[in-house]
């Protein structure tokens, strides 16, 4: 137990991934390759929210006064820190000399990436059903089995 | 000006693609012209720049002046970008491609397309735009960003195509979407050890601070099966024959060269960038599959060539053996081999574009690229048979195309490595492509008796038209122009564009 709670988070994001990867490769309908993929993006989506999040931080605008006297702690996201390993803090001691109170702020960047994958997202699977559909149009089946065996007759 | 030309090189065909699907809808004469204009000022730009690197540096140039922050140990806070001397050479052979290209679809795109073609050349332009950016970005996440634009509109400019088009186009989105998302999880695992995306900042960090690090090494790992899915590597190969074979000649002539090089060279700069050499070295394990895999994709590729009538066909499986060329020449992970593959990418951009170009205006003409039914070619289209022999003795190494030294550097780089099977599947490959070379000639030469002859029917000339004809020629005569410049582009560009480790 002690080792799955503060793995959740991953645990459900390959969970989910596997599960969109499966459906993707391995079913035959076009449309549940299309979910698959969906599912897929959303668990990639949700690692990368997830290794943004901090415990007990807030929004990151950085102001003169702290905080969380500013916005008050009903802001601070759910979530948990990933662990944190010796290479990293070398890391960002390295490249931090002097670093802001990041502990206090969840990071902005990784939401803001996501913004962006959810557009692809979206777009991809846009792209996709249309074509599913023109694919439907001409071998009035989803069924990729089906339509392999249309285009050889 | 001249400061801002790096962003230009992407921003004109993205520019171009706006405004072509604008203007498609009151005035569609006008998307063409519009969109031959931005890769027209897409293709100077990078050309312009192409010679200035070696004048004067690496050229950084960073969007909305959010550049390096001294109070943050020279951390690049926004996206940068830059031309370096790896990516200023693909950045001129994509842009010039792309703008024979686009001059060389009109007519193909007019007989194919008839009444559908109001947004294909802003999907053209958006592709290019798209690639380019994979190129030119410093930045790993908007590579990815770039990876998904391009991506987007080849599945739309692959499904333009007949019947079987629509299925191959599905097959290629979900095959490309998983790669696409396993490298942007590779990101994420590489994000989250690093702090930053920054490409000049990573190659930094990553050697310094994380060669042990097992999360990095998953990033690495996901980031470059994600490439491989998208450059159709062996076991991944599988959507590319179809995409390719059923989509209109002019997609198919502007993706096949272009699409899969430039994922080889976001996989490039992924390993000697960002992770540097040393990595691969210390990982054995990969490396060696990695060159196995690549030279099983070399053997495949060839052999199912072989087993093809359908010229397109045929050179669909020549790309997936190229793949393994470049893919199988920088896991060599020592200089010949890196070299090899550099400038393989450039070479076979060529190589590829040729030949797609002449198996085009052999379509225009007879209505199909069947092996079997080309006799008398040679005496139907000179122009067109001539580049096809040229594109081939390329493809097979002839010395004085570029296929020669691309292949010389490979195989002494494999040599070095001691990886002699990768040294045969280079020759056997030769050896096919050979074979299928002499096919072609005794077909498209020998079947029919010389119509000079007196008493022998008499086959009328019918080139392609010139606007298709002029870009197919220059193409096969670059292979020629790359065979005789290889020395400058080695010693000016690709020598210095290897890691400081390497020089040898």
């Amino acid at each position: 137990m002690e080792e799955i709670v503060p793995k959740f988070n991953y645990i459900v994001v390959v969970i989910l991934m596997m599960t969109g990867l499966w459906s993707m490769l391995a079913q035959s309908n076009l449309i549940k390759k299309c979910i698959g993929m969906a599912i897929f993006q959303t668990g990639i989506i949700l690692f990368f929210i997830s290794i943004g999040a901090k415990n007990n931080a807030s929004i990151p605008i950085v102001a003169k006064e702290p905080l969380g006297q500013v916005l008050g702690q009903a802001h601070a996201p759910e979530g948990s820190q990933p662990p944190a390993k010796p290479e990293l803090a070398a890391a960002k001691a390295k490249v931090y000399p002097d670093p802001p109170d990041v502990n206090k702020l969840t990071n902005p960047l990784t939401q803001i990436l996501m913004l962006t994958a959810i557009v692809v997202g979206v777009a991809t699977l846009g792209v996709g059903l249309a074509l599913a559909q023109k694919v439907y149009q001409q071998h009035n089946s989803f069924d990729e089995d089906e339509i392999l065996e249309n285009q050889t007759k | 000006m001249t400061e801002h030309l790096p962003i230009l090189i992407v921003l004109a065909p993205l520019l171009g693609a706006v405004f072509a699907a604008l203007t498609s809808w009151f005035w569609p004469r006008v998307s063409f012209p519009i969109v031959l204009a931005g890769l027209a000022i897409s293709c100077i730009s990078s050309l312009l720049l192409v010679f200035e690197v070696p004048a004067s540096g690496v050229i950084h140039y960073q969007l909305g002046g959010w550049g390096k922050q001294k109070e943050y140990a020279d951390m690049v806070v926004g996206i940068q970008i830059s031309v370096d001397y790896l990516n200023g050479l693909i950045l001129a052979a994509v842009t010039t491609i792309a703008l024979l290209t686009a001059i060389y679809s009109r007519p193909t795109v007019e007989r194919e397309l008839e009444g559908q073609q109001r947004y294909f050349y802003a999907l053209f332009s958006l592709l290019v735009a798209g690639l380019l950016g994979i190129t030119i970005t410093g930045d790993i996440f908007n590579l990815y960003v770039f990876m998904e634009i391009a991506a987007l509109s080849s599945y739309a400019l692959l499904a333009y195509g007949k019947k079987r088009a629509t299925m191959a186009s599905f097959n290629y989105l979900i095959m490309g979407t998983m790669g696409a998302c396993l490298y942007l999880l590779g990101v994420g695992f590489v994000f989250v050890k690093a702090g930053t995306l920054n490409i000049e900042n990573l190659s930094q960090i990553i050697p310094d601070s994380l060669f042990s690090s097992q999360a990095a090494f998953v990033g690495f790992v996901l980031i470059i099966v994600g490439a491989w899915s998208k450059m159709a590597f062996f076991p991944m190969h599988g959507w590319l024959t179809n995409a390719y074979t059923y989509a209109p000649t002019a997609s198919g002539a502007l993706l096949a060269p272009l699409a899969t090089k430039v994922s080889v060279y976001a996989m490039l700069r992924i390993m000697i960038t960002v992770y540097s050499i040393d990595y691969i070295i210390q990982s054995p394990n990969i490396q060696t599959i990695a060159i196995l895999l690549s030279t099983i994709a070399i053997l495949v590729g060839s052999f199912y060539s072989l087993t093809q009538t359908n010229l397109r066909k045929i050179a669909c499986f020549f790309i997936v053996s190229e793949i393994g060329y470049m893919v199988g020449g920088a896991w060599l992970a020592n200089a010949p081999g890196l070299k090899g593959a550099i400038y393989h990418v450039v070479a076979d951009a060529a190589m590829t574009s040729a030949i797609f170009m002449v198996i085009g205006c052999i379509i225009y003409r007879l209505g199909q690229a069947d092996l079997k039914k080309l006799d008398g070619l040679y005496y139907r289209m000179p122009v067109t048979f001539i580049a096809l022999v040229i594109t081939m003795a390329a493809l097979i190494g002839v010395p004085p195309t570029c296929g020669f030294f691309s292949k010389f550097y490979l195989i002494q780089g494999a040599a070095q490595a001691g990886t002699w099977h990768f040294v045969i599947a280079l020759l056997i490959s030769s050896l096919i492509k050979a074979i299928i070379l002499f096919r072609i000639i005794e077909i498209a030469y020998n079947k029919v008796p010389n119509p000079a002859k007196d008493g022998n029917e008499t086959i009328p000339r019918e080139e392609a038209p010139l606007t298709m004809l002029i870009p197919t020629a220059l193409v096969a005569l670059g292979l020629i122009a790359l065979g005789l410049a290889t020395d400058t582009l080695v010693t000016d560009f690709i020598a210095k564009a290897l890691p400081a480790g390497l020089t040898s």
